[in-house]
């Protein structure tokens, strides 16, 4: 009976207020992989986790961080298929802004716009909604921006957060740990130590991706780079 | 006959020290009888920065309401003042979208950048090719004129007193050689406090 | 070589050579001799077939533009003859010059007024000059502005479809009275009262026909004539410049005045805000 009530499209009210579909969907996000987000003074640190099962995988080939445009960066929890074609979308959307009006888009821009395609498949028909949470990071304006992006196409502004399993352990765990005066190179460390703490086995360059992103730009952080913040972790 | 030439109209605008000025003709007409002698083809797109259309009139009235309509768009999305940098990306991308059947007007961009302040200047042709030179740019039916008034008179760093009378004497010695340009200018004068 | 010379050749050659080049000369400059008589040119039917000068080999507009917007006009009126005319110079839009003297003073008692290709005008009121200093000469009387105007109308009219293009008014007082022609270089040629010729005669009509009346004073006609002008060079950019007025009298043609257009236009604005 519930399936044929709900069944002309995906994303329905329940008869309670409730988008079941969408909660389903942010369940998807907080069973998915683990991210961190953090801002520091001069920068920005996104960093996650990215397990392999078998000891057959080739690491370091399908990556989880990503580059929008040179000065944003971003990173999920959830499901990736999903994720790459938003990544696909975001790329999209900044070099259209960049056509128009030669200017890099503002993060808040990008994040406005990548909200609203993700609003659209909570809304349409035929579809649903997807399955990944977004943590979109950019220096523009002179200084560092930080953001979330839900399947709802909800959006909120942080200053350090956590998503994927475990969330709010690491969120209380940044609670702490943070404050306004961190430099980028203590906020990497203060994200590898979050997701240190719902990590089940030992932290390797090989099984986290940490993005930074600067006044010089966004960029990836090489495993031999990730490798040297690994070893001042107790 | 070209039909950028149907109403007639003469533009400039130069570069100063930390100034800049934009001034254009009133005369509206068809061919070569004088209807109007009051036609504005200057506009206010912000506090620090101008647009001129010269050209076919109404596309300069078209062409400014479809630009301004992008441009409010533009400020309530962002949240910030246009600069006239991205203004003139913004009419050279509406103008190119007609490529195949263009806008009769040769944009005239003139304004300081809204947080550096920066003198900034260009025209574009009439599907949106941009020409940023760092002294005077010149539009409209009496450009040749204007060419070799704004050569011969332009010096860089003028102030803005100086700048308003460079301009103005460019202009009218220019459109006093045009048939279709004159009766009445306006000049404006781009500064940091205004 | 050295057979040719014994031979004098060379002075049996000489002659024709020169002869050749005279009658070529003469044929390249023929107006030298007779001032009606033009170059035609070299192109087959030259007559009727070349008035299309404006068009190259392959139909394609040539960028010729003769001088062409004007604003003249005369009128008679109980004292005699007013004309007044502006002072631009066009081609095409541009401006070519601000000062054209368009009235011409063919003698003391005519005068001519220019419209249309100003090269036409000028060298044809020339040749009419002459003509008419000839006359006076011959006949011992100065010749009528009926008989001025129809050589003009004549000499003109042999070129008709060339291309040439006047149109013109001849002001003067021969023993019958103040005489006003109109000619033109389609063949028109006819007497009147009030005559406007020019682009911006369609203007300089409005305001002269609604104030015009035969018994006008002499500052009244002046003011006629200069505001019609006037008011013809702010609505037609092909006129312009200044203002001249003449007067014809018994006497002989007079130079009232040259107003500057821009001043006129303040001083009207003036008075009118006054009103």
């Amino acid at each position: 009976m519930a399936t044929e009530r709900y069944s002309f499209s995906l994303t329905t009210f329940s008869p309670s207020g409730k988008l079941v579909q969408i909660e389903y969907a942010l369940a998807a996000v907080a069973a998915g992989a683990p991210s961190v987000g953090i801002k520091a003074s001069n920068g920005i640190v996104i960093a996650t986790e990215n397990k392999h099962k078998s000891i057959l995988y080739e690491e370091h080939s399908v990556h989880k961080v990503e580059m929008v445009t040179n000065h944003i960066g971003m990173v999920y929890s959830g499901m990736g298929p999903d994720y790459r074609l938003l990544v696909k979308q975001a790329r999209k959307m900044a070099q259209q802004y960049f056509l128009v009006y030669r200017e890099p888009i503002p993060t808040v821009q990008l994040v406005q716009r990548v909200a609203a395609v993700m609003q659209e498949y909570t809304q349409s028909g035929g579809v649903r909604p997807f399955g990944v949470s977004l943590l979109i990071c950019g220096w523009d304006n002179n200084r560092p921006y930080l953001f979330q992006c839900d399947p709802s196409g909800a959006y909120f502004a942080w200053k350090a957060t956590a998503m994927g399993k475990n969330y709010v352990n690491g969120k209380t765990f940044l609670e702490k740990r943070f404050s306004e005066d961190l430099e980028l190179d203590d906020a990497v460390h203060t994200a590898i130590l979050t997701l240190k703490e719902s990590f089940e086995g030992q932290l390797t360059a090989d099984n986290i991706e940490i993005g930074i992103c600067d006044q010089n730009g966004f960029r990836r952080l090489e495993p031999s780079h990730v490798k040297d913040y690994l070893a001042n972790i107790p | 006959m070209s039909i950028l030439a149907y109403n007639g109209g003469a533009m400039l605008a130069m570069k100063g020290d930390g100034c800049v000025s934009i001034a254009a003709d009133k005369r509206y007409g068809i061919q070569m009888q004088t209807v109007g002698t009051n036609f504005q083809k200057i506009f206010e797109m912000g506090p620090h920065l101008y647009v001129g259309l010269p050209g076919l009139a109404t596309d300069t009235q078209t062409v400014m309401e479809k630009m301004r309509f992008r441009k409010n768009l533009y400020e309530l999305k962002e949240n910030r003042r246009i600069s006239p940098k991205v203004m003139a990306s913004l009419l050279s991308n509406m103008l190119y979208e007609k490529r195949f059947g263009p806008f009769f007007v040769e944009p005239i961009v003139a304004g300081l950048d809204p947080i550096t302040y920066e003198p900034f200047i260009c025209n574009m042709d009439l599907i949106g090719c941009i020409n940023k030179p760092e002294e005077f740019v010149v539009g409209g039916t009496a450009s040749a004129q204007l060419y070799g008034m704004c050569e011969s008179v332009w010096e860089p760093n003028l102030g803005p007193e100086d700048l308003f009378e460079t301009t103005s004497q460019a202009l009218m010695n220019a459109f006093d050689r045009d048939a279709i340009s004159g009766w009445g200018a306006v000049v404006y004068i781009i500064e940091k406090i205004r | 070589m050295a057979l040719a010379e014994v031979c004098g050749m060379q002075d049996y050659m000489l002659p024709r050579r020169e002869n050749y080049l005279n009658d070529e000369i003469f044929k390249m400059s023929l107006n030298f001799t007779n001032n009606a008589a033009l170059g035609i040119p070299p192109m087959i039917g030259a007559i009727g077939t070349t008035a299309d000068f404006t068009k190259d080999d392959n139909g394609k507009e040539l960028k010729i533009h003769f001088d062409h917007g004007t604003t003249t006009l005369g009128f008679m009126y109980k004292n005699g003859i007013v004309l007044a005319v502006d002072s631009r110079a066009t081609g095409g839009q541009f401006i070519g010059s601000q000062t054209m003297k368009k009235i011409v003073e063919i003698n003391n008692f005519l005068l001519g007024t220019l419209a249309g290709g100003a090269a036409d005008c000028v060298y044809w009121d020339r040749v009419l000059a002459k003509q008419c200093r000839m006359y006076e000469l011959r006949n011992r009387e100065r010749i009528s502005v009926a008989a001025a105007s129809k050589l003009m109308a004549n000499m003109v009219y042999n070129y008709k479809g060339m291309g040439l293009s006047m149109g013109m008014m001849l002001a003067g007082w021969d023993k019958r009275g103040p005489q006003l022609y109109y000619v033109d270089s389609e063949g028109t040629r006819t007497p009147g009262k009030i005559f406007s010729v020019g682009s911006g005669s369609i203007y300089a009509f409005g305001v002269l026909d609604s104030g015009y009346k035969w018994d006008l004073s002499d500052q009244e006609a002046y003011d006629l004539g200069r505001r019609s002008i006037y008011h013809a060079t702010h609505r037609d950019s092909a006129s312009g410049g200044i203002v001249r007025v003449y007067h014809m009298q018994e006497t002989g043609w007079v130079h009232i005045d040259d107003n500057d257009c821009n001043d006129l236009h303040y001083k009207y604005l003036e008075e009118k805000n006054q009103v």
